[in-house]
């Protein structure tokens, strides 16, 4: 209840104030988002099979968003970054897609 | 493949099934793992403080990235509308390029049919322009001919001597018979040439000449002194050199070089057609 409360301000907050992203970050700003969404997806499973645990979620989701955007940021530097950001998003989808399927299983029981 | 089985499962384990298996971070499992070790009785209270600002900065990362990306969208959608005018004018230009790549190489075309037809032409005028100046003495000329020597009777009296009226009888003869360029003792003959009597001499071109009178015509070896006994006046020169009793001889000439006449300059004549000394005059007038 209140992680939908989170949410719902920060959404809020987010259109509220429109923050300027700084033009050297935008492009990392989506695979961060990416790599967020994974997290929590993971954190709802985790909460719905009893074993959700704030310290970790939290660890996990700094350091998903980070990485992802090191790992783009070190592709651009190389030159390679569309492709690693295509893998990032791969793999990150790939768990997304799982976690979500266990969430689902957990709801309907299906 | 005893040795693969030696090898830990994270690493024989496909990278797909590996991804898929471990989607749940490992750590929640091992932290609640760890909690059951150490007695599941000191549960805490669910604080969920923390984990609920992370979703606050979740929610803004979504929605930053959202208004973000709708920003760029309206700055891509003028970007892409711009481009799109650009590729319209561009292709418009092409267009117009193109066509007039076809006009220039149909007038292209045009000018070297015409170019053709004026070369043509000019090699015409040039050969006339030849024939012309052949005629008019502009240049030296060469060639075979036939040579007339004329002198008078030595016995004679003062009618039995040449006269003008002989060399131009004998001339006249000549330019019927084909003769293309004729000279009386190094005097080229032109249309505007003179044969007069001034006193006792002859005067070919206003210069007087002394006898004998050399008289030489480029033409046709084959056929220039069989032509000119055939003609009306060739026949009266030599029947009058007979009964005057000139000396004469004729005979033809492999190579004959007859210098070219004296030019007079042109006084009134002026360049140009009719219609642009018109021109001409119009302008100056104006200025």
């Amino acid at each position: 209840m209140i992680a939908a409360l989170g949410l719902l301000v920060g959404i809020l907050l987010g259109l509220v104030f429109q923050p300027d992203v700084p033009l050297s970050l935008e492009p990392y700003l989506p695979i961060a988002v990416v790599a967020a969404l994974d997290a929590v997806f993971g954190g709802l499973r985790a909460y719905l099979d009893g074993i959700f645990d704030d310290k970790v979620f939290v660890v996990s989701f700094l350091s998903n968003v980070f990485i992802a955007a090191s790992i783009v940021y070190l592709g651009d530097q190389l030159g390679v970054g569309g492709q690693l950001t295509t893998g990032v998003i791969v793999v990150l989808g790939i768990r997304i897609f799982s976690n979500v399927a266990a969430i689902r299983r957990h709801l309907f029981h299906a | 493949m005893a040795e693969d089985r030696s090898l830990p499962e994270h690493v024989t384990t496909p990278l797909l099934s590996l991804i898929t298996q471990q989607a749940l971070e490992e750590d929640y499992r091992s932290v609640a793992e760890r909690r059951l070790r150490e007695g599941g009785a000191q549960e805490r209270p669910p604080s969920r403080a923390v984990a609920a600002v992370v979703i606050a900065v979740f929610g803004i990362l979504i929605s930053v990235a959202a208004v973000q990306n709708s920003r760029n969208e309206e700055v891509e959608t003028a970007g892409r509308t711009t481009l799109i005018a650009r590729i319209g004018e561009a292709r418009n230009d092409l267009e117009d390029r193109q066509a007039r790549i076809a006009d220039l190489t149909r007038e292209n075309r045009q000018l070297t049919d015409s170019l053709a037809e004026l070369g043509t032409v000019r090699v015409q005028a040039v050969s006339r322009l030849r024939g012309l100046q052949v005629v008019a003495g502009y240049f030296p000329a060469a060639g075979e001919g036939v040579r007339v020597v004329v002198n008078d009777n030595p016995i004679g009296d003062a009618v039995q001597r040449v006269t003008d009226a002989d060399l131009a009888m004998l001339v006249d003869g000549l330019w019927e018979a084909g003769a293309e360029a004729i000279a009386i003792n190094d005097q080229r003959l032109n249309p505007l040439g003179s044969i007069r009597n001034v006193g006792l001499a002859v005067h070919v071109n206003t210069v007087p000449l002394t006898p004998p009178y050399v008289v030489r015509a480029i033409g046709d070896t084959r056929t220039l002194q069989a032509d000119l006994l055939n003609t009306t006046h060739g026949a009266q020169f030599f029947s009058l050199a007979d009964q005057l009793g000139f000396e004469y001889s004729m005979d033809n000439v492999s190579e004959l070089e007859l210098p070219a006449a004296r030019q007079r300059p042109l006084s009134s004549v002026e360049s140009g057609t009719a219609e642009q000394r018109r021109d001409r005059g119009a302008e100056e007038e104006e200025s």
